[in-house]
């Protein structure tokens, strides 16, 4: 991780959708260092999910460029590839297959990666751990309460340890306390892994546990926040 | 969990669903394996009648819709002794009438000087006497089905035979038949002088394959029968079985194939917003394709497994009624299993790929913007 590198450069996306009659981004644009927080907040509507989905090339913008880590998204030659292993997405809703028991959701992306069954059990073993449910790893998420699910849809997330974790308003559907649960576990991943970490919300206080907040509205980045300097991050480890 | 879990899973979620359309397609499987174990039998049963009586091949006219139309006169008997390469020809008359619970009772006339050529292994008594013409051999299931044993009388076709002989050769025509005095058999058919088939033994050293196109050859009205697709050629009765067999198939693969293609149709629908999930964590599209064939072609191999007990089972059930024991000796052999998880494969494929297409299309946004 290189803090003074450039993890992901949006330039002057859009986005339209219902042949070009909502336009969703309208010339988004955004620098994120490698290793950085960032929070992105606006009203609702203004293109914050459209614009993470486009990150986490789940689609293509209509114009614009995304760049992450130094390839720009239009040319790469295997998005599914990008999903698995460059970036982790987190949900607000809906993230897990209901049937599936958490250690079976978490090792879902590992299919796509070289591991025999023994190694992704222990690995969705390992990242269960480090979420606080390793005793919950047979459970399905049915039978999870909405942090537990979120958590496991984090570990999910970082199934093939993806240098960038997107997560949608991971802590939308919760209590404050489980709320806070999972951005403290958000947080400590980003530091203790050295994840960039682009963060959906809504909520104040919990845009406030970022590095840097990053404001949209109608499509477009207002307010890019104070660019990231070494005096505004905080201290990770090693350093 | 392995991959082949996953997919075992995903049938287990709407087990009833999943098991109505396996039953579903094991109807159609069902019908093509019986079909096809009957249709086997029935031919291996007749295959072994042209090698009757330790022949190397039989001689049936070309062209006969069917076998025992086939007619043969004594003079194409004497040009086929003349080949040097024939050790002996005989010639034999079948006729088939009902006789007592047997509506397939099969009759061989057969002169009784040839029987010394003609092995038939007897169980008790002795052949038919030469110029015998109230003599009949039983076939030992004919015997036990008519409550005769040798001494005993017979009526066939308004005549008294006597039961000389008990034979055995493990055929059920032949043992579900007898044999008689050919010239009886011509005089009660209306077929003085003629028979059906010629059994030819050739010499020791001759090659067979040479001495049967020799034969056709000279004699276009003459075809050799050796094997089962020999026999498939001059008996059109075979023929419209492979051919109902083969539509059998078809109407299973088709039928099969839309209800799979039903339930694979709701599976993926319902599964909209999980597909989406899986192509947003990096599933391939090959990989969603692999697990929407998979499922399929699991449901279907469940189909054929039932399909293929229940053929079993049937079969097996009909062999119950003497009458069909009379002509039907069952052989199972694997290939006619391995058409009916053809069909199964087939059906699973066909009802499989337009829900695969869909499923593979699926943009993981659109998924997960999916209400
Ligand atoms: N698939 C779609 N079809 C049509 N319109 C869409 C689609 N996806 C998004 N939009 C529209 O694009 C705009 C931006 O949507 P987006 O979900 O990015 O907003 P958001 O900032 O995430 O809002 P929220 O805070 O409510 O989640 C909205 O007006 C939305 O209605
Ligand atoms: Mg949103």
């Amino acid at each position: 991780m290189n803090r003074d590198r450039i993890a992901i450069d949006v330039q002057d996306v859009v986005k339209t959708y219902e042949e070009g009659r909502i336009h969703a981004l309208n010339g988004a644009t955004l620098q994120v260092s490698e290793g950085e927080f960032v929070a992105i907040t606006g009203p609702s509507g203004c293109g914050k999910s459209t614009l993470l989905h486009l990150i986490g090339a789940l689609d293509r913008p209509d114009s614009g460029r995304i760049v992450v880590n130094g390839v720009d998204l239009a040319h790469m030659r295997d998005l599914s590839h990008y999903r698995s292993h460059r970036v982790g997405l987190v949900f607000q809703l809906h993230n897990l297959l209901p049937t599936l028991s958490a250690s079976a959701n978490v090792q879902l992306p590992m299919y796509e990666a070289q591991l025999s069954f023994w190694e992704r059990r222990a690995k969705a073993q390992r990242l269960l751990e480090a979420v606080g449910l390793a005793d919950r790893a047979a459970t399905p998420p049915t039978k999870l309460s909405g942090g537990e699910r979120q958590r496991v849809a984090i570990a999910r997330a970082l199934a093939n340890d993806p240098p960038i974790l997107l997560a949608d308003e991971p802590t939308g559907n919760l209590d404050s306390k489980s709320g806070q649960l999972v951005l403290d576990l958000l947080r400590r991943i980003q530091r203790e892994r050295g994840v960039t970490l682009v963060l959906v919300t809504h909520d104040a206080q919990i845009a406030s546990a970022a590095e840097r907040i990053v404001r949209m509205l109608d499509g477009r980045v207002v307010d890019a926040g104070v660019a990231p300097t070494k005096a505004a991050r905080l201290p990770a480890e090693g350093e | 969990m392995p991959f082949f879990m996953l997919i075992v899973r995903n049938l287990l979620r709407q087990r009833i669903r999943s098991l109505l359309t396996a039953l579903g397609i094991s109807i159609g499987i069902t019908t093509v394996v019986a079909l096809g174990v009957v249709t086997h039998s029935v031919k291996a049963t007749a295959a072994e009648i042209l090698r009757a009586g330790g022949a190397d091949f039989a001689i049936g006219q070309s062209g006969s819709s069917d076998l025992t139309f086939s007619t043969l006169t004594s003079e194409q008997l004497g040009e086929i002794e003349a080949y040097p390469g024939v050790e002996h020809a005989i010639g034999v008359l079948m006729v088939i009438s009902p006789l007592g619970s047997n509506p397939y009772f099969v009759q061989l006339g057969i002169e009784p000087a040839d029987l010394a050529h003609f092995e038939v292994p007897l169980l008790e008594g002795r052949a038919l006497a030469a110029g015998a013409t109230d003599e009949i051999l039983l076939g030992r299931e004919a015997s036990r089905q008519l409550g005769k044993g040798v001494g005993d009388t017979v009526e066939l076709r308004d005549r008294r035979f006597t039961v000389v002989g008990i034979y055995r050769t493990g055929n059920v025509w032949e043992d579900g038949g007898g044999m008689l005095p050919l010239a009886t058999v011509q005089e009660y058919e209306r077929k003085r002088g003629l028979m059906t088939l010629i059994y030819v033994r050739a010499k020791p050293g001759i090659d067979l394959a040479q001495l049967t196109a020799r034969i056709e050859q000279d004699h276009p009205e003459l075809a050799t029968l050796r094997t089962l697709s020999d026999y498939s050629d001059v008996d059109q009765g075979m023929q419209l079985m492979d051919a109902l067999n083969l539509a059998i198939s078809f109407l299973a693969v088709f039928i099969g194939g839309i209800g799979v293609m039903n339930t694979m149709v709701m599976s993926v629908f319902e599964r909209t917003r999980e597909i989406g999930i899986l192509r947003a964590v990096g599933w391939r599209q090959r990989r969603v394709l692999q697990m929407v064939l998979g499922e399929s072609i699991l449901l279907c191999v469940i189909g054929a497994l039932i399909g293929s007990t229940l053929a079993v089972i049937f079969t097996r059930v009909i062999l119950i009624f003497p009458v069909v024991r009379s002509f039907l000796a069952l052989e199972y052999t694997p290939d006619v299993f391995i058409r009916g998880l053809a069909v199964g494969v087939a059906v699973a494929l066909l009802g499989a790929l337009y829900p695969a297409i869909r499923a593979v299309r699926l943009s993981p946004i659109q998924a997960i913007r999916y209400e």
